[in-house]
This record gives structure tokens, sequence and C-alpha cells, in this order.
């Protein structure tokens, strides 16, 4: 099993440098010749520092398939590249090191939805699994966009992860905010309702705490 | 007969921006067929270019707050309805060009030779074989009758790229259209 | 490939003449020439009904109010059904037991694709595509079908896991936020934004 384990990390830590023969590929007929040039520039950049390409290559199709300028395509993808490199930054200041490429691209979003650098830092530190850290940051970054504040979604995450939710349970935090918000709830009156409910099972004397799958 | 000139587009633009939506009909009259010419070589037959260019001033509504010079509203709808067309063909690659087919040979002239007529189906179809970037250098200089220098400014790139891009477009164009003897 | 000699791609080029070409480059500059003379340049007139098309969707667009005024007054709840992750609690309840039992810890959540339902309320669409992230943006792939309830369109997809960005696409030119959904900024500028799902 352990092997198997191992061959499995092996091969995901090979797909990068194949999927940077590919962005050409991606492009072709996508997006103009000057921006695929660059996208396989920036791309080819990522990949040498540990940084995900995807992130890059799907912004240059989405600018294409909107028809959206050339030149705003460009910076858009400069942008994308320059979030993937903060998000790098944060997570390596929250202990993930070295941070795998899925918690980069999470980390990138939830600096794009609205989060900084230091949330995020703050919201991978109590779970060192970097799978875990994915989630928690597409979590984090999807209730911001959903108008949690910054510092309520933080709380809310961070509340939900100590309280010994799963991963899975995690994912179902955006849909129990838009729920709350159908009723009348604030996104921040929602959030807060939610990490108190948290708070309230994770300090329940006498009850058999679940093993929090965050900690390793 | 009105004795009102006719506005300028950045006046028009400027007023439809103001809550005027009426008068966006003035910029769809004025350059319905401007282009039009230039989407169907692009795209195929006239139908696909009528498509093209009722979604690209659609689209050119929806983003008209986005048009940095209202003057120069033309220019931009242009790029609108160029994206337009690329991103047509990109979508109907897998589609058999029996449709470009029987739109040219419904266009023709009646007083043109059959044997005209044929060469020009078959360009046209070899014309949909090359990369959108090379057919639209050759239409905006063979068929819009623009000059190196013209295609360039519009584009927005440099004029030894263009001939590059045309000169492939040209060999290709041969490969495609000789006699199989 | 058989490429056309320099000479003759500026014969081509408008830049020299047929009697400009040495003798025997005569017989390929005619053949271009005739290449060029197949280019069809008859002028493209477009029916006036573009205009009347035009103007009726432009004017669709002046008037209807925003959507989230629409959704509360006008869309019935059932429409906005979304395959919630926790009806799939059981299938990951067993995956996570399967997993303890080869003895690590679940590595994440759902590795198992999830299927997602999108639902618009367009009534005046002629068509309606949602295009993201996972299929490439293309608006062609994933059309959505009009449904029973009137003004309804929908798709079933099944995603992987992982962070999903997308839009609705209406009458293949409007591109239209999923009001039942978080969004981000698309980075395009000018407030642009997509839909956002976490899977």
């Amino acid at each position: 099993m352990k092997t198997l384990f191992v061959g499995l990390l092996l091969a995901i830590g090979a797909m990068p440098v194949a999927a940077q023969q590919d962005v050409g590929a991606r492009l072709a007929g996508r997006v103009p010749p000057e921006v695929a040039t660059l996208v396989q520039q920036l791309a080819a950049d990522a990949a040498a520092r540990g940084l995900p390409v995807d992130p890059l290559v799907q912004k240059a199709i989405e600018g294409g398939a909107k028809g959206i300028p050339a030149d705003r395509v460009a910076s858009a993808v400069r942008g994308v590249a320059a979030q993937l490199t903060a998000a790098a930054a944060a997570l390596r200041q929250g202990g993930l090191t070295p941070p795998d490429t899925d918690a980069i691209a999470a980390g990138a979003f939830a600096l794009n939805a609205g989060l900084s650098g230091a949330q995020i830092a703050q919201l991978v530190r109590p779970g060192a699994s970097a799978p875990g850290a994915a989630v928690t940051l597409r979590v984090a970054g999807t209730l911001t966009a959903l108008g949690v504040p910054a510092t309520e979604t933080v709380a809310l995450v961070s509340g939900t992860i100590e309280a010994g939710e799963s991963p899975a349970e995690l994912l179902t935090l955006p849909a129990r905010v838009q729920a709350a918000l159908a009723h009348g709830a604030t996104p921040a009156q929602a959030a807060a309702g939610l990490a108190r409910a948290a708070a309230a099972r994770a300090n329940a004397p006498g009850q058999n705490r679940p093993k929090n799958p965050h900690h390793p | 007969m009105s004795g009102r000139e006719a506005a300028t587009d950045g006046a028009v633009v400027r007023a439809v921006l103001a809550g005027d939506t009426e008068r966006y009909a003035e910029l769809v009259t004025r350059y319905r067929d401007r282009y039009a010419r230039y989407a169907a070589r692009m795209l195929g037959s006239a139908d696909a270019a009528e498509d093209a260019v009722q979604d690209a001033f659609v689209r050119a509504y929806d983003q008209l707050a986005q048009c940095r010079d209202p003057d120069k509203f033309v220019g931009w709808f242009f790029l609108i309805l160029r994206n337009r067309c690329f991103a047509e063909r990109r979508r109907s690659r897998d589609v058999v060009p029996l449709e470009a087919a029987g739109s040219i040979v419904a266009a023709e002239r009646p007083d043109g030779t059959m044997e005209t007529a044929e060469r020009r189906r078959a360009l046209q179809l070899a014309l949909l074989e090359l990369t959108p970037e090379q057919r639209e250098v050759f239409v905006l200089k063979h068929v819009e009758g623009l000059s190196y220098g013209e295609i360039a400014e519009r584009l927005g790139t440099s004029v030894p790229s263009l001939k590059m891009r045309m000169h492939r477009a040209y060999d290709r164009l041969r490969e495609q259209l000789r006699d199989p003897a | 490939m058989i490429e056309f000699h320099p000479l003759v791609k500026q014969l081509l080029d408008g830049e020299l003449t047929l009697a400009d070409l040495p003798p025997e480059l005569r017989r390929q500059g005619e053949a271009a020439l005739r290449l060029l003379a197949a280019v069809d340049r008859e002028p493209v007139t477009l029916p006036p009904a573009v205009d009347a098309r035009v103007m009726a969707a432009v004017r669709r667009r002046a008037a209807a109010p925003p959507p989230s005024f629409w959704r509360r007054l006008v869309e019935p709840r059932e429409v906005r059904f979304r395959l919630r992750p926790w009806t799939l609690a059981p299938v990951l309840a067993a995956a996570a037991v399967l997993v303890l039992l080869l003895g690590r810890p679940a590595p994440q959540p759902s590795a198992t694709p999830t299927t997602v339902r999108f639902v618009l309320f367009a009534p005046q669409a002629q068509q309606v595509a949602v295009a993201g992230t996972f299929n490439q943006w293309d608006p062609a792939v994933a059309p959505l079908v009009r449904t029973g309830a009137a003004g309804v369109w929908a798709v079933t997809l099944t995603l992987p896991a992982g962070q999903h960005q997308y839009a609705f696409i209406v009458d293949g030119a409007r591109w239209v936020l999923d009001p039942a959904a978080p969004a981000v900024d698309d980075g395009f500028g000018s407030g642009r934004r997509n839909s956002v799902l976490a899977l």
C-alpha cells in the first residue's frame, strides 16, 4: 500500500512537465498568437517555480472564448501569475512546505475572491496536510465570494475545522450559508451563526470528538 | 426630408449610453453591411455572416460602456465581429462545409461561366481550410483591398508578421487547389 | 509542399507585375494570378431584418429588471435545485470507510466526480449554454435545454473535484452570471465576474 501511495505521488509530480507540453496545443486556435506566446512563457516560468500551470491556460482560454481584446487577456493572465506567486508565499508562511499545486491554485482563487495573504496563511496553519489546504482555501474563497466578510470567513472555516468536520463537510459550508441567506440573514450573520454552532459542537463536554483529518 | 445632419458615431454612442436605446438602430443601419463581406468570406456563407454581424451588434450593445473611444465605434465593433468570426470557426471545425459550398453557388451571378463559379467555390473552400489568422489577412488584403499597413494598424500587429502569415496562406492555398493530375 | 517562389509571392502581394518575373517563373505567376482572379469580391448586403432582430434584443436588455430582484419575485424555489454535496454523504461515508480500512486517513473529500445541475430562468432566450473551466469555456459543448417549467433551462453535468468558474451564455452572445451562485472578478476588467462552484 505504501509503495502504491509513493508511486501515485511520483506520477502526480511528473504531470506538470507533460501539462506544459500541452499548453501550446490547448491554446491553438483559441487565443491570438501573441497571447499564446506570453502564456507559454509564463507557464514555463511557473512550472520551474513549482506553481500550477493550468490556471494560466484556463484564464487565456476564457479570455479567448469571451472575445476579450488581446491586451486585456495578457494582463489578466499576468494577474493570475502574480496571484499564484503570492499564494505560494502565503502557504509557505502558513507552514506548508513545499506547497502543492492544488493548494497554490486554491490560494490564488482565495486571493482573487478577496482574502489577504495573511488570512490564507492563517487558514492553513492549523491543518498542515496539503489536500486539506486546497479544500479549505476553495471553501474560504467561495464564502468570501458569497459576501461573507473576510474575517468572518476565516473564523467560520477555522472553527469548522477545529470542530472536527471533514473536508467533505467543509465543502457544504457555502450551501449552508446560502440556505441561511434565503431565510433573510446577511452573509455575516449566516457565517456567525454557523461558526457558533461549530464552536458549540467543539466544546460539547463528554462527546467523542471525531478525529480531525486535517491534523496528520 | 429631415434637415438634421447625420450625427457622428461618438454622439450616437453617448446618447445610447445616456439611455436613448432606440438610437442604437442608427449605428446598426450605418454599419450593418460594412463588414458583411469580410464575415462572409471568413465564415464561408452569407447566412453565417448574417448571424455573426447580428451577434456582434448585440454584444457591442452589451459592452458599449467599455468602448474606450466612442468616435471610433466602428473599429471597436470590427474587433468584436472579428472575435465572433474566430470563435465561430472554432465551433464548427467538425462541420463539413457543404453549407458553404451551397451558399456560394446560390450567390453566383447568372452571367458567370460554370468554370468561374467552380473556381470561386473551390477557393472559398480552400480558404476555410486555412487558420483564421491566415484567412483573415488574405480576406482583408485581397477581398477588402486593404494595404499591409492598413491591416497592421487595424489588427495591432506588424507588417512583416502579416506578410509571413500571408505567404504561408498562399502556399497552403496552392496546395489545396492544385490539380490532382 | 510545393511553395510559390518568393518573387511570385511578391507578385501576389502586388509589389511586382507579371512582366517583372523572369521567364522561367512566368507560368507560376500566371497560375498565381488565376488564383487571385477566383477571389469573390462581390459586396454582401444583409437583409434589413438584421436591424429589427438586433433592436429587439437590445430592447429586451434595456427592459429586463435586475436579476436579484427578478429572482426573489419570480423564480420558484424548486427551480434552484442543485445536487448538494451532503446528499452524496452516504456515498462519501462509504468511501471514507473503505479508505480507513486500507490504513490511511481520507486524503480528500471526493475524488469521485459530482453531479451538478445548472439551472437558469430565462424565458426570453432562444438558446442557453454554460461555459467554464470544466469545458474549456467553449459555449458549444454544454447547451441547456428547456425543461417542463416555462422559461426554465437546465442541464446536468458531471464535474471533477476542484474549483470551477463558469457563466451562462444566452443567445450565443450575452454572458450571464448564475444568480444562485457566488461570483468573483474574472480579471478582464470593467467589473466582469464569473460564477464559482467548489467541489
